[in-house]
């Protein structure tokens, strides 16, 4: 275990000042569920750990007009407890279910998740499908970025040193949108994904399809929304033929993204079938 | 007096077990909770070469470390350390060559596990990287890198060549299968297994005023370690003791890598005067430590058309990596089990196992039946398939009945259950509707299946060697009754087994019953604690010893109530005789005292001798069997190769059930490895570099994984067990691969012919692996210990009065 020092934050604005004191390499601690792992494995980048897991800004989940604020300290349990997103996020619900154990759940924050940047992570493709959008602070001020774009890589944020994630926001989606989060693991609980799907959508009055969204999880070296397969969605009428073509598509467009690797094999079949299978729980099977 | 018709008062009966309240309220107390005045740290060097030759080897840096105090090596050791069983090819520290990433090299101790590490990490070794060999099916090439040690005294087999090849001949199994109309030619392989034990290794060595030492050790079989101290320290073995703490999970694991651990600790301790505890990270554990053996193994199976099978020819190559360790017997259980429970007019089996630089596998839970168990359930069930026939009804016309001699030529004439429980798990499971049912599926999503596979297993050591046991029986001042067994207790629940026999055979309440921690100086020796005899043979010997010292409390009332013993009965724990007044048992303890008799007795208890001829494969390879029959209900994700096995429904035949909740719980148990092995639970050696070292990465079953399991016992008596009891630890999880596969099979119409059937072998039908990496390896290596927290000493060790 790396030798490291410690120091809990009251406010943001405490938080952002140590974070953004030069005389120390410091890393905001959340639940510690990343943290204490890369500290137990070898060396760390920093000297100090500013826990922001007891702000209480940073605890809030709330509706502000057609918007949902989450504080990046909310816990997956906290999320999963959550009427507001139950009812506005499902698929965000979904993932921090699926999230490792209880112990994880109850400790593990979304903050923690977006900043940790795993490609397997639960937490970033329900936020990426939603167009959650993350605020950051630091000691120059305040700025806004898509999570989509603040994850760059594995374990990569345009992230840096001094900055903290406050909270996320993403629009409500329109009225009857339905969400949902698909996680393929190895077991079925404590398990790191192999694949996972967030995908939202909705039905328009004349029946077709008027909004679509899809982010995969693990598929690629950087998270991002599958537009390309959005908008094949788009106008048309739910069915099951269109829905694996969506999945034939997602496939492809992996696979165009990553090339060829030792786990495509499985991959685009899985993937294929996820897609598919998460289409169908929204636009055909209402009730699942 | 005979109390033999009564019925039994507290075998059979469901009891607490006796260590329950220790370990739920946190009492219980493991090495890594030890800590004595001025006790130091050990920490190994271990080797990141999967096989090289120690060029250099120089501790003085390691003794300039702060709070470093002294640093070993093979040569402390009388014979480099030299040990083993069966074969004597491994060192307490590795002399000249090392053989597998993780081998330790050197030990260092210091007053803190960070000085250790730092000492360790001191250590000028300079290791000449040799040519490696990781094929096991390529081991006997005459061009093969030699990996075993050379051949002495003209022997001219191969040096890779780690067991004789383990054979069982019936007939002409070649011909037979010419004459077959059907005939089954299948390639199956199981891959290693860790133990998962959820405390790692771990040890504490005392040394003592006289020049020895006291080892705490959580190992199997502390006699075993007391002989191999004696030996490598070269110390009588009278002032070497070993004392087993509460144990945290073994399942075969905790034998060779916690006498080398043992070693170390005790020659440090001895050289440092100070006692010295070692405790692994789980990195560390998962990187040197044993597993259970992968085995490729090939098998024919013929048969008539109605299903009558006539012929098994089996081959088996189990990679057992860079030591023996207790890998030649498991070859030798393969081989006995390699043909399943069934009959044939003969039979052709050849098992051996070779070196490989992959880790070292040495003895696993079921040792070697879950491998061929696999493989041969599921050829027959791919006969069935073949033939059109239910996959129940084939094995009923074919298993193993009472009065039917073996392949290997054994009558079995009693304690026969094996098709009470193939019809009991027919019922339970509802298997007629649901194969039915199952059969019929169409959807292109998801699917159900369910399988089956059966299974028997040899009692006890067999033919592997001597098989005894013996134990004692005291009453105390108290007039609490102290017990001891030289078999111990790592969590299978025989502790309370042999209080339940004491109670019963002496006639007085379980709770006035204390059973003793496993301590070379109390105990008697009994051999190893092993192949799931614990409650048979240590069964025995304490009903003798119970036996023997009511003999003497009965002659004791019989003077007090001027009787004969005969004339006695016993009303709960009282004794009443002819003039029909209840005397208390503590009034007949304090009579026996007056009469100057001794109130405490040892018994002892040899298995029935067994005959086996090695060259020709044939005799009774086992003083009897256990049988059971499983069968797995799963749903198969069809899109993503996800399998949830939804229901397991177990019957076993383990004679008379003695501590019902201990045999249910050996059973769940069991089911929950074998449930791991069969889809999650995968050791990867890439270069002989281990990929999986922890259990983020290496996948234990949670408690969301467990289906529910039904599960009931036959108990067909056994004359030689005690009340007619046979065994369960091992059995338990035999059948659970093969009956998942099955299942598997039955749901997607694809056989997976190789473990564990993960997701991409479900889907794909073959396994993908990621591009190979040495650094999980190397961090386990030298992964820092957790500091513990301070906790109390243990009981002192009498040695410091």
């Amino acid at each position: 275990m790396s030798a490291f020092d410690y120091v809990r934050a009251g406010s943001i604005e405490e938080a952002v000042a140590l974070l953004g004191d030069p005389q120390w390499v410091s890393q905001p601690l959340a639940g510690g569920t990343d943290v204490m792992v890369q500290a137990r494995h070898g060396p760390v980048h920093f000297q100090r750990l500013v826990d922001v897991s007891r702000i209480p800004e940073m605890k809030v989940i709330a509706r502000h007009g057609d918007e949902i604020y989450i504080g990046a300290a909310v816990t997956y349990t906290e999320i999963m407890e959550s009427r507001l997103l139950q009812e506005t996020a499902t698929c965000l619900v979904e993932a921090a279910r699926l999230v490792g154990g209880p112990a994880i759940a109850n400790a593990g924050t979304l903050g923690g998740n977006v900043g940790n940047a795993a490609a397997c992570a639960d937490g970033t493709p329900p936020l990426v499908c939603l167009d959650a959008v993350a605020h950051v602070r630091n000691l120059a001020g305040q700025h806004a970025v898509p999570v989509a774009e603040l994850i760059t890589g594995p374990h990569q944020t345009a992230l840096q040193r001094g900055d903290l994630i406050t909270h996320f926001t993403f629009p409500v989606a329109p009225a009857g949108a339905r969400s949902v989060f698909l996680k393929l693991g190895r077991r079925n609980a404590q398990a790191i994904s192999r694949l996972s799907v967030a995908a939202a959508g909705a039905l328009g009055g004349n029946g077709r399809i008027t909004f679509a969204r899809l982010a995969p999880g693990s598929a690629l070296s950087r998270l991002r929304r599958f537009t390309e397969v959005e908008t094949m969605l788009i106008g048309e009428e739910p069915h099951q033929a269109l829905f694996e073509a969506a999945g034939a598509q997602a496939s492809h467009v992996m696979e165009l993204a990553t090339g060829r690797r030792w786990s495509t094999e499985y991959k685009e079949i899985a993937l294929h079938g996820l897609v598919a299978r998460a289409l169908r729980a929204i636009f055909l099977n209402p009730e699942n | 007096m005979s109390h033999f018709t009564q019925p039994l008062e507290y075998v059979g009966r469901p009891a607490q077990r006796v260590d329950a309240l220790d370990k739920v309220m946190g009492r219980a107390k493991y090495i890594a909770d030890y800590r004595v005045p001025g006790m130091l740290h050990a920490r190994c060097l271990r080797s990141t070469l999967p096989h090289a030759r120690i060029a250099r080897l120089d501790t003085t840096p390691a003794l300039r470390v702060p709070g470093v105090r002294a640093v070993i090596t093979s040569d402390d050791f009388v014979d480099h350390g030299l040990y083993g069983f069966p074969v004597k090819d491994k060192y307490m520290l590795a002399y000249q060559k090392v053989r597998y990433v993780g081998e330790a090299i050197a030990t260092v101790a210091a007053d803190t596990p960070q000085a250790a590490l730092a000492g360790a990490q001191a250590i000028l070794c300079e290791l000449e990287p040799l040519p490696a060999l990781f094929d096991a099916t390529r081991a006997l090439d005459p061009d093969a890198p030699q990996v075993g040690p050379d051949r002495k005294n003209g022997n001219r087999e191969h040096p890779n060549l780690k067991s004789d090849h383990m054979l069982v001949c019936k007939g002409n199994a070649e011909a037979e299968l010419a004459d077959c109309p059907i005939v089954l030619d299948r390639r199956y392989f199981t891959d290693w297994q860790e133990h998962a034990y959820i405390e790692p290794e771990g040890v504490l060595a005392i040394p003592t005023p006289e020049g020895g030492v006291v080892v705490y050790a959580p190992n199997q079989s502390p006699f075993i370690n007391q002989n191999n101290l004696a030996m490598v320290l070269g110390l009588p073995i009278n002032l070497v003791r070993v004392i087993q703490p509460t144990v945290g999970g073994s399942f075969g694991g905790k034998d060779d890598i916690i006498y080398e651990s043992s070693a170390q600790a005790a020659k440090l301790a001895l050289v440092t005067g100070r006692p010295v505890r070692m405790v692994f990270s789980r990195e560390e554990s998962l990187v040197a430590s044993y597993k259970r053996d992968a085995m490729h193994m090939h098998i024919r199976l013929g048969a008539d058309r109605d299903g009558t099978l006539r012929a098994c020819w089996f081959r088996g190559i189990l990679d057992s990596g860079a030591y023996a360790s207790e890998t030649p017997f498991t070859a030798w259980r393969a081989s006995i089990h390699a043909m399943g429970a069934y009959r044939y007019n003969a039979c052709d089996v050849d098992v051996y196992c070779v070196y490989t630089n992959n880790g070292y596998a040495g003895a696993f839970r079921g040792f070697g039946n879950p491998e061929v168990c696999f493989a041969v359930e599921q050829t027959v069930d791919e006969l069935a398939d073949m033939l059109g026939m239910d996959p129940i009804d084939l094995r009923l016309k074919n298993c193993l009945r009472l009065g039917d001699e073996t392949a290997h030529g054994q009558k079995l004439d009693e304690s026969m259950g094996l098709v009470e429980c193939i019809n009991t798990v027919r019922r339970l499971s509802d298997w007629d509707r649901k194969r039915a049912e199952y059969s019929r599926q169409t959807s292109t999503e998801k699917r159900r299946g369910i399988g089956v596979a059966i299974m028997y297993h040899g009692m006890s050591l067999g033919a592997e060697g001597a098989d005894y046991a013996g134990a004692t029986i005291s009453v105390l001042p108290d007039y609490s009754v102290d017990l001891t067994s030289g078999l111990t207790d790592y969590g299978t629940g025989s502790r309370t087994v042999f209080t339940l026999i004491a109670a019963e055979e002496l006639g007085v309440r379980p709770d006035r019953i204390r059973i003793q921690r496993p301590d070379t100086n109390t105990a008697i020796e009994s051999g190893p604690t092993v192949a799931s005899r614990t409650t048979v043979l240590g069964g025995n010997a304490m009903r003798a010893a119970a036996r023997n010292l009511r003999q003497t409390l009965d002659l004791a009332a019989a003077d007090l109530l001027r009787c004969d013993p005969q004339q006695l009965i016993r009303v709960g724990e009282s004794y009443v005789g002819p003039d029909e007044e209840a005397v208390a048992w503590e009034k007949i303890v304090d009579h026996a005292r007056e009469m100057g008799l001794i109130l405490s007795a040892h018994g002892k208890w040899e298995a029935p001798k067994i005959v086996w001829d090695h060259h020709h494969g044939r005799g009774t390879p086992y003083m009897a069997y256990v049988y059971g029959a499983q069968v797995a209900e799963v749903e198969v994700d069809l899109r993503t190769g996800n399998t949830q096995v939804l229901h397991l429904w177990a019957v076993h035949d383990i004679g008379k059930v003695i501590f019902p909740q201990g045999a249910y719980g050996q059973l769940y148990g069991g089911i929950t490895q074998g449930l791991g092995y069969a889809l999650t639970e995968q050791i990867t050696y890439r270069d002989g570099y281990i990929q999986e070292t922890n259990f983020e990465s290496y996948l234990i079953p949670t408690s969301v994984d467990v289906p529910e399991i039904t599960a009931q016992f036959v108990e067909s008596s056994y004359s030689y067990g005690p009340y007619g009891a046979k065994n369960i630890a091992e059995p338990s999880l035999v059948p659970t691969a093969p009956a998942i596969a099955n299942a598997i099979a039955h749901a997607t119409g694809r056989r997976v012919r190789e473990l564990p059937m993960n997701l991409e072998r479900v889907l794909l039908g073959h396994d993908l692996q990621p591009p190979a990496s040495r650094d999980a390896a190397i961090r386990g290596v030298w992964m820092e210990t957790r500091s513990m927290p301070q906790t109390p000493a243990p009981a002192a060790p009498r040695i410091y009065a």
